[in-house]
C-alpha cells in the first residue's frame, strides 16, 4: 500500500476546507486543514505536504503573501509548491495574482487561482504541481 | 435767441451799460462789476461764460484780476477791452491766458462778433473738457476692473497661470506660485516653460505651449496632492488669441473616495465571492458524491449551503440599506417616534435570542423622555442593531443594559453590555464598512461588518452622532444622541 500524498488548505472559510477535504479524501488523498497561517507554521513543523493551498485575505489582506514567504524562507519546507487562492482579482482592476512588484517570487508563488475554485479545479493542480515520487511517496523531507 | 451769460468787469459806467444794452438786447445773461473786488466777489456767486474785463481797474489791473480769477479756478472765457492797447500789452495778455483782446472803441457788431465766438469756444472747451473727464473715468473703470479681476483669481483655490502670446506669464494666483515655489511677483513676466520647468510640472510647459488640438485635461500627482489641468486659450472680443490659461484643480480628495469606494468594492466582492466559492464547494460533494450513495450523508452540506445562501441574502440587504442611508432623507419621512414601544420590540426579541445563553436584557428610560425625530424604520435598525450586537458580544450569563434620558440637550440612548469589548486600537475603525475585530472570541461569531457602518450612517442622517466606549474584556457602551 502507498502513502497518500498529503495536501494542506489554509483558508479561514470552513465550509471551503470542508468541502475540499471531502472531495479530495473520496479520490485517495490525506487532507490537512488549518484557519490560520499561524496554525499552519505549526502544523508545519511536523507535517511535509506535497503542496500547500494559501487563501490570500485571511485576518490581513495579504497573509497569503506572508505565509509564502516564511514557508519559502524554511530550508526544509522551500520545495513544496504554493497556490494561491483568492476571490479578489481581475474583476476590480487590481492585480493580486503576484506579478506585480516581485511579490510572486518573493513569496514562491507557483500558480494562483481565482474563487471560487473547484474540487475539479484543484485536483488538476494537484496532479500537475505536487511534489511526488513515482512509488507516491512525498518528494522530500 | 442767443445763450450766454456774460460778466462785465469795466470802471466806467457808460462803458457798462452801453455793452449791457447791446448784449441784453441780444438776450444773454449780463453781470457788471464797477472793480476788481466785486468782479470777484461776483464770481463767487456764480460762473460766468465770458468775462470782458477792462485793462485798467480803480483797484487793480485787469491782467492782475484775471490771474487771480484763474487761480480760483474761473473757467469763463476772457476778452480784456482797452483803449491803451499797444501790441506789447496785446502780447502779454494773451500769454496769461486772456482768449480774446478788444481794443476800444467797439462797435456793437464787433462785440457780439467776440462774444459768438467766445462763446463757441467756450463750448467746445467744455466738451472738450466732459469728454476728458468720461475717459478719465472709464479708465479708471478699467483699472478698477482689472483690480477685481485679479484679486477674483487671487482668491481661486484652484492654481491659475497665464501667459501671454508669447509665452511670458503675465498672471500666476497665490495656489500656483506655491506650487512653484516662488515669490509674489517672481513669476511676471518671466518664460512659463523655463518656471514649470523640469519637475512633475514639465508636461505642463509642453502642453502649454502645443497646439490646441494636442492638449489634453490630464491628472497629475505633486506630492501627496492629485491636480486635474486644463489649458484654454482666451481671445480679446475680435476672436484674436491673446494667450493662454493653465488651470490646475486639486482632486485629491475626489481621488481619495474615489480609492475608498475602489476598496469598498474590492473587499465587497471578496465578500460576495468567498461564501460563494464555498457554497459551490459544498454542493460539488454533493455532485460528486465524495462520501458514496447515501444522501442522508450529505444533509449537513446542504444545510450548511443553505445558510450561507441566508447570509448572502443579509449582506446584499444590508447592502442596499448602506446605500439607502447614503442619500439624504425626505424630509417629511422623519417623525415624531416615541422610543419606548420600539425599543420594547428590540428588547423582547434580543431576550429571546440571549435567553439561552443566560443574557438578561434591561430596559431603563426615563419618564419623560421626548420622542425621537426620525424615521420609525431607521430606529428600530439603529436599536436592532446596537441591541443585536450587545448579546451577540456578550458573555453567557451577561447583561445589556439600555438607559434613555435627555442629557445635554441631546436625548440620549445608551446600549451597555459585559461582553468582550474592543480593542482600543480598533475604536476608530468600528465604522469602516466590513470591518469586524479578528479575535478569537469572534472567531465563531457571524458577521458582515456592515451593521455599525449602517447604525452610524442612519444616527448622523437624523442629524444625531454615535458614540462608542469600551474596555477590552469587560464589555463596551454606544451612545446614541439624537437631537432632543
Amino acid at each position: 500500500m502507498t502513502t497518500p500524498t498529503t495536501v494542506l488548505f489554509v483558508d479561514d472559510d470552513r465550509d471551503f476546507l470542508q468541502s475540499k477535504q471531502l472531495y479530495l479524501e473520496a479520490r485517495g488523498y490525506r487532507v490537512l486543514t488549518v484557519e490560520s497561517p499561524d496554525a499552519a507554521m505549526a502544523l508545519l513543523e511536523r507535517e511535509t505536504p506535497a503542496i500547500i493551498f494559501l487563501d490570500l485575505m485571511m485576518e490581513h489582506v495579504d497573509d497569503g503573501f506572508r505565509l509564502g514567504y516564511r514557508i519559502g524562507k524554511d530550508e526544509r519546507l522551500s520545495h513544496i509548491p504554493l497556490v494561491m487562492l483568492s476571490g479578489v482579482a481581475a474583476e476590480t482592476g487590481t492585480r493580486f495574482d503576484g506579478e506585480a512588484g516581485g511579490l510572486r517570487e518573493w513569496s514562491r508563488l507557483a500558480r494562483f487561482l481565482d474563487k471560487p475554485v473547484t474540487g475539479k479545479q484543484v485536483l488538476a493542480v494537484i496532479e500537475e504541481l505536487a511534489v511526488v515520487t513515482p512509488d507516491g511517496e512525498p518528494a522530500a523531507v | 435767441m442767443a445763450e450766454g451769460s456774460i460778466l462785465i468787469v469795466d470802471d466806467e459806467y457808460g462803458v457798462r451799460s452801453g455793452i449791457r444794452t447791446i448784449l441784453e438786447m441780444e438776450g444773454y445773461e449780463v453781470a457788471e462789476a464797477a472793480d476788481g473786488a466785486s468782479a470777484l466777489a461776483a464770481l463767487d456767486e456764480r460762473d460766468y461764460d465770458v468775462a470782458l474785463l477792462d485793462y485798467r481797474l480803480p483797484d487793480t489791473d485787469g491782467l492782475s484780476l484775471l490771474q487771480t480769477m484763474k487761480q480760483r479756478g474761473c473757467e469763463a472765457m476772457i476778452c480784456m477791452i482797452t483803449a491803451y492797447a499797444n501790441i506789447d500789452t496785446a502780447i502779454a495778455a494773451t500769454r496769461q491766458g486772456v482768449d480774446f483782446f478788444l481794443p476800444k472803441p467797439f462797435s456793437p457788431d464787433d462785440l457780439e462778433g467776440v462774444i459768438v465766438t467766445l462763446l463757441r469756444h467756450k463750448k467746445a472747451r467744455t466738451e472738450a473738457e466732459r469728454l476728458r473727464a468720461e475717459h478719465e473715468a472709464s479708465l479708471l473703470a478699467l483699472a478698477e476692473e482689472k483690480t477685481q479681476t485679479h484679486s477674483l483669481v487671487s482668491s481661486l483655490r484652484d492654481a491659475v497661470l497665464v501667459v501671454n502670446r508669447d509665452g511670458d506669464v503675465v498672471l500666476a494666483n497665490p495656489p500656483m506660485l506655491e506650487l512653484l515655489e516662488l515669490g509674489e511677483g517672481e513669476a511676471l513676466m518671466r518664460p512659463a516653460q523655463e518656471l514649470l520647468g523640469g519637475g512633475a510640472l514639465a508636461t505642463l510647459g509642453e502642453q502649454l505651449a502645443a497646439p490646441a488640438k494636442d492638449r489634453t485635461v490630464r491628472q497629475l500627482e505633486i506630492g501627496e496632492q492629485a491636480w486635474m489641468t486644463s489649458i484654454v486659450t482666451f481671445r480679446d472680443d475680435d476672436g484674436e488669441a491673446r494667450g493662454r490659461i493653465l488651470t490646475l484643480s486639486d482632486i485629491s480628495e475626489v481621488r481619495r473616495l474615489a480609492m475608498e469606494k475602489q476598496k469598498f468594492i474590492r473587499t465587497m466582492v471578496h465578500e460576495l465571492k468567498s461564501p460563494l466559492g464555498s457554497i459551490k464547494g459544498l454542493l460539488e460533494v454533493v455532485t460528486d458524491k465524495s462520501l458514496g450513495e447515501d444522501l442522508d450523508q450529505y444533509l449537513p452540506m446542504i444545510a450548511r449551503a443553505d445558510h450561507r445562501i441566508d447570509n448572502l441574502v443579509e449582506l446584499i440587504r444590508d447592502l442596499l440599506t448602506l446605500a439607502r442611508s447614503e442619500q439624504a432623507p425626505e424630509a417629511e419621512e422623519a417623525e415624531l417616534v416615541p422610543v419606548a414601544p420600539v425599543l420594547d420590540e428590540v428588547a423582547e426579541l434580543a431576550r429571546e435570542r440571549g435567553g439561552q445563553r443566560g443574557v438578561e436584557v434591561i430596559t431603563d428610560l426615563a419618564e419623560d423622555l421626548p420622542p425621537a425625530l426620525i424615521r420609525p424604520d431607521d430606529l428600530q435598525l439603529v436599536l436592532s442593531n446596537l441591541v443585536g450586537n450587545a448579546v451577540k458580544y456578550n458573555r453567557d450569563g451577561g447583561t445589556v443594559t439600555i438607559r434613555g434620558a435627555v442629557v445635554d440637550g441631546w436625548l440620549r440612548l445608551d446600549v451597555a453590555d459585559t461582553g468582550i469589548g474592543i480593542r482600543e486600537e480598533n475604536l476608530a475603525r468600528l465604522w469602516d464598512e466590513f470591518f469586524r475585530e479578528k479575535r478569537a472570541e469572534t472567531r465563531e461569531l457571524e458577521g458582515n461588518g456592515l451593521g455599525l457602518s449602517i447604525v452610524k450612517r442612519l444616527v448622523e442622517r437624523a442629524g444625531g452622532r454615535l458614540e462608542a466606549a469600551s474596555v477590552e474584556g469587560e464589555g463596551s457602551t454606544f451612545s446614541v444622541l439624537l437631537p432632543a
